[in-house]
């Protein structure tokens, strides 16, 4: 706790070359010292934040969290390649895993919100998280820290899920479905961490773990189900320009999924909403932003939150 | 480590949760804060703690204004709030240890050892927390507190909810650690007579004011004791008797300046 201390002040020196001053040395060693306090600061707040992350990872697997995320993915993955059957060749192929890339739609944004919806409100119910604000650390990498933890094990658990239904594909179409596979699982990795991301922000909002499971539920509903409706009602209705399409696409991350996945799979056709505007000049690249937008821009919000909310802990 | 507020107030919307309060709490004192419901005891530890921010005035531990440090004020302070709970699933050792690299701590495994050793967990430290008693709860809760050597150790409502047995053993904890540290303890509690056991020192408040402030000895004289002054401050009658108020009235003025700093040495500038 001691105050912050300037560095000594040296007497002006030469080298001989460029005569050196009182003020640029001065300068200089603010700088160095400014720069070294900030990477201390970054390697205290990284040593912190995978404290946290750790601990949460290691909740995640005793409370069987990872088990059950690794079953459920895998569970339904199979259920997918028993009813679609084995038709031979690259239709085959695409319809099957275009089946396993619509239930990722309804299961991933579901586990995810399950898993994360008391991310912050069950620790501060707990009291956990009073113990965690008493410590020197920001309430930021705290939330950090947390959601770190429980992405890894969303990820690890959508990618081990997947990966039983992919290998199963994998030796009955060949080595060629290995891409498509792969951008099917990062895909739906990424979908998962945006409703994750959405999660906390919810979780950082309520008093009580109850509210934070209705509103995810909530959220589910509107993300998942009506929201594709509404937007397949409205563009059916109205003569909407491509750039309201393109907003209704980007305002669901399920839909920005849709057509990124369905698209890189060539079976935009079945995708709902996400066919009618497959071919609405959304490039994988801006699709794959805007899925990475939808991770970022809720972390940031629960980022403010939780500063917001004065405290993290009950008060 | 000496602590002192000046003139701090804290308000919430309409309700004012500290109103003017003016307290000092000299290094290595145990210091009991006592005050009915609202009366802003736990609003002085969040602003000790740097969890709040005064609305105006200065809350001060050594020479450190903690509204200006952050949250590395907490690397030197302990603190045992009133709510304290673990992952149930995470064995006492792994919540210590935790705590201890959170703090960026050396030697997190040893100090983690000695201090389960110290609150008399360390027959528990590999158990998950889940099958803890209330009484080992917080005596994990205290472990945490203590994990950094703090200099300063708030500790709110610690036994709250503990059975007689829970009481007394972690009324000897925390006496012990008063004995063996410099570290300057401050109790918030409901229980006077815990309070009067631990603590050489006492505070009264009452609806964000400080009404009385000094050596509990002092505060004391005349009466059956603690819990009869209490009364006597708070309600303000004068009750239960006039001994009490002769006794109480120069303490409550001393309130107005650090109860442990002499006139003379306030003329002088000391803080």
């Amino acid at each position: 706790m001691t105050e912050p201390q300037s560095g000594p002040q040296k007497e002006p020196q030469s080298d001989g070359g460029t005569p050196v001053t009182s003020a640029s040395i001065v300068d200089a060693e603010g700088d160095s010292t400014a720069v070294s306090g900030l990477v201390g600061q970054v390697a205290l707040a990284t040593r912190q934040v995978g404290s946290l992350a750790a601990t949460e990872v290691r909740l995640g697997l005793r409370r069987r969290w990872a088990v059950i995320l690794v079953g459920l993915f895998a569970a339904f993955g199979m259920l997918v390649l028993t009813f679609a059957g084995s038709a031979p060749g690259t239709a085959g192929f695409e319809r099957t895993a275009a089946s396993l890339a619509m239930l990722a739609v309804y299961v991933v944004p579901l586990a995810a919100l399950a898993y994360g919806y008391d991310a912050v409100v069950g620790p501060a119910e707990s009291g956990w998280l009073e113990v965690l604000s008493a410590l020197p650390v920001t309430r930021t990498r705290i939330l950090a820290g947390t959601t770190l933890g429980r992405g890894v094990v969303l990820v690890g658990g959508v990618a081990l899920g997947f990966l039983i239904p992919g290998g199963i594909l994998v030796s009955e179409y060949g080595p060629s479905t290995v891409p498509a596979l792969a951008t099917l699982l990062l895909a739906a990795a990424a979908l998962g961490l945006a409703f994750l991301a959405v999660a906390v922000a919810l979780s950082t909002l309520v008093r009580e773990k109850t509210h934070a499971l209705g509103a995810a539920l909530l959220a589910w509903v509107w993300f998942v189900l009506v929201h594709d409706l509404l937007a397949l009602g409205v563009v059916a209705a109205f003569d909407l320009s491509e750039g309201a399409v393109t907003a209704l696409v980007l305002a669901n991350p399920t839909s920005v999924y849709r057509v990124l996945v369905l698209g890189e799979l060539g079976a935009g056709g079945t995708g709902g909403f996400a066919s009618i505007v497959s071919a609405a000049g959304l490039s994988s690249g801006l699709l794959a932003v805007a899925l990475a937008a939808w991770v970022a821009v809720p972390l940031a919000a629960a980022a403010l939150l939780v500063r917001w909310r004065g405290t993290i802990a009950a008060t | 480590m000496h602590i002192e507020t000046t003139d701090v107030t804290r308000t919430y919307g309409d309700v004012t949760a500290l109103d003017g309060l003016s307290l000092s709490i000299p290094s290595g004192s145990t210091f009991g804060l006592l005050g009915t419901n609202g009366a802003g005891k736990t609003t002085l530890f969040r602003l000790l703690i740097g969890h709040e921010t005064p609305d105006s005035g200065t809350v001060r531990i050594g020479d450190t204004t903690v509204s200006a440090a952050g949250p590395e004020i907490r690397e030197r302070v302990g603190y045992l709030p009133e709510r304290a709970g673990f992952p149930a699933e995470l064995t006492a050792r792994e919540v210590l240890a935790v705590t201890g690299r959170v703090r960026d701590l050396s030697d997190v495994d040893s100090r983690v050892a000695s201090v389960l050793d110290t609150v008399g967990l360390a027959g528990d430290a590999d158990r998950p927390v889940e099958g803890f008693s209330n009484g080992m709860r917080r005596r994990l809760g205290l472990a945490t507190a203590l994990l950094p050597d703090p200099d300063v150790l708030l500790l709110d409502e610690p036994t709250a909810g503990l059975d007689p047995l829970g009481v007394v053993a972690f009324h000897r904890i925390v006496e012990d650690v008063s004995e063996r540290t410099d570290a300057t303890v401050l109790v918030c509690s409901h229980a006077l007579a815990e309070v009067e056991r631990l603590c050489d020192r006492v505070a009264i408040l009452n609806d964000g004011q400080l009404l009385a402030a000094g050596e509990l000895a002092k505060l004391t004289a005349g009466t059956s004791g603690l819990e009869e002054t209490f009364e006597a401050v708070v309600t303000g009658d004068g009750q239960p008797g006039d001994e009490q108020s002769a006794a109480e009235r120069p303490e409550a003025s001393e309130a107005q300046r650090p109860p442990d700093t002499a006139p003379a040495e306030r003329e002088e500038g000391a803080p």
